[in-house]
């Protein structure tokens, strides 16, 4: 599987000869190699060309841009190499069906609850009690099966991950507080970071799903909504413990990263450039990772787990076959 | 669906006398009609395949490049690609003889297109460069009615609503559709 690439620093991205270049401020040139990229991710502030994009595209690199505050504003993707009509039919007829809807949705919650539920139960077999939200997330995961309509299973959704997110505050490290989910704009140093951590799953599922004919718009869990591509939601949601809130734990409990990596303002709390940097680093380590897949008996990358659950769910929409959504089984 | 024998319907499409329901057989799906029914359902909903696989890359490579100068590409209908030899035998390239069967098929299936749709008789030579051996392939009796069930059993298969349950093969470790199929 081919790796992301993140340019932090403002400048120029442009085409050089067969290759990729950035040119920083300080006239400072750096490569990157285009035959191994995924996607390359911008957090600065970056000029760049159509020359530029036509090759991206040429490569089927797609260019994911992170804006002010450094909100996912948008992907310039590679023109698509396979379209299915029959795909999207398929999964519009999913939707439309709200038996089949709700049974998606809560397919994802299912899935979701499990990987917070290993998350936690790890930290409670180190030093911290947390039975009594061990027991709210089966309560949740039983409850789920009772649901009937997307809004009750989203209910039970958000009640599961309050739940899950009250552990944060015992898990953390003095001189981080979470004290409840918060964004737009992320309130406190905990919160930018479950943000940011949360939009390079995101950005990443995005890439997944484009690799296969599956529609970005047309959800399940997550309503389809203008402007934003909410299948990659729905899939996120699986892969936000696994992915996102690791990362999270271990860059703070390892002292990796401190107070001094973010910017306060007013009402808003966000990484600087360097505690970005740092994330992006070890998030993309933490998709290198590798894991025996008990199907395919080979090991496969974090990162291509999300390729499989697009695969999967494809899968399911053609076929009829069951679709079992992921939980991490190690 | 229709009651109407699948071998009919395949030749009134190919003569544009087939009324609403159209049926076209390449001969990449009577390859993989031996080669794996499930596979061949994923082909027919345009399942897209993993361009990066190792056995694809190097299937695409061997078709592109062996005999290159003794061979002429001929389309037919814009359903089945033929390679014509310059002694006017159909020849048929396969990278390795694990794929004799579902290669020996497809060529008999060109041969009996071209008996009936195109009205021409031709024989055939399946080619196998990388171990430098061929072989004559004619469509006989017997030969045309195996291509016959085959048309009938592809039909069965691409109009299922559902593709029959994976099954673990020797060639799925080299399937283009490998990952799809085995996620779960």
């Amino acid at each position: 599987m081919d790796r992301n690439y993140h340019v932090f620093s403002d400048g120029r991205l442009e085409r050089h000869n067969d290759t990729v270049r950035l040119v920083t401020l300080d006239d400072e040139k750096k490569f990157l190699p285009i035959e191994k990229a995924e996607a390359v991710y911008l957090h600065g502030q970056i000029d760049y060309n159509t020359r530029l994009v036509s090759f991206l595209n040429k490569h089927g690199v797609a260019l994911h841009i992170f804006g002010w505050n450094d909100y996912y504003a948008g992907s310039v993707m590679p023109k698509r190499g396979q379209t299915s009509g029959t795909t999207l039919v398929e999964q519009v007829r999913a939707y439309d069906d709200l038996e089949h809807r709700v049974d998606l949705a809560r397919k994802f919650v299912a899935g979701s609850i499990h990987n917070m539920r290993t998350n936690v139960s790890y930290y409670n077999t180190r030093g911290h009690d947390f039975e009594s939200v061990l027991t709210t997330l089966e309560e949740t995961r039983d409850r789920l099966e009772e649901t009937t309509d997307v809004a009750e299973t989203m209910g039970v959704e958000a009640t599961a991950r309050r739940a899950y997110y009250s552990t944060f505050d015992d898990i953390l490290p003095t001189g981080f507080v979470f004290d409840g989910r918060r964004y737009n704009p992320p309130d406190n140093e905990t919160n930018s970071l479950i943000s940011f951590g949360n939009s390079l799953v995101y950005a990443n599922i995005i890439s997944a799903i484009r690799a296969t004919a599956l529609d970005p718009a047309v959800s399940y869990l997550h309503e389809p909504g203008e402007r934003r591509y909410s299948l990659a939601l729905d899939i996120a949601d699986l892969f936000k413990p696994l992915l996102a809130d690791r990362v999270i734990f271990r860059l703070l409990n390892r002292n990796q990263l401190t107070t001094d990596d973010f910017e306060t303002d007013l009402n808003s709390c966000l990484l600087n450039e360097r505690g970005r940097e740092t994330f992006s680093k070890e998030f993309e380590e933490s998709l290198e990772e590798t894991v025996e897949h008990p199907q395919l008996n080979r090991k496969v990358s974090y990162q291509y787990l999300l390729r499989l659950e697009a695969y999967k769910l494809k899968k399911h929409l053609l076929t009829g076959e069951e679709y079992v959504p992921f939980k991490r089984w190690w | 669906m229709t009651d109407s024998d699948p071998v009919d319907l395949l030749l009134q499409t190919a003569r544009d006398e087939a009324g609403p329901e159209e049926f076209r057989v390449t001969g990449v799906m009577m390859q993989y009609y031996v080669v794996c029914k499930r596979e061949l359902w994923f082909h027919s909903r345009h399942v897209e395949i993993d361009r990066g696989n190792a056995a694809v890359v190097r299937g695409t490579h061997v078709d592109e490049t062996a005999y290159a100068d003794k061979r002429k590409h001929v389309s037919i209908d814009g359903t089945i690609a033929i390679d014509v030899l310059d002694d006017g035998r159909v020849m048929e390239v396969k990278p390795s003889s694990s794929l004799v069967e579902p290669a020996k098929l497809q060529l008999l299936y060109y041969l009996w297109y071209l008996k009936h749709v195109v009205g021409v008789e031709k024989s055939g030579v399946l080619a196998h460069p990388t171990e430098r051996k061929r072989e004559g392939v004619e469509l006989g009796e017997e030969e045309s009615e195996q291509v016959e069930d085959a048309i009938r059993g592809v039909y069965n298969v691409v109009t299922s609503d559902s593709p029959p349950p994976a099954t673990e093969k020797p060639v799925c470790e080299s399937c283009a559709y490998h990952d799809f199929c085995w996620s779960c």
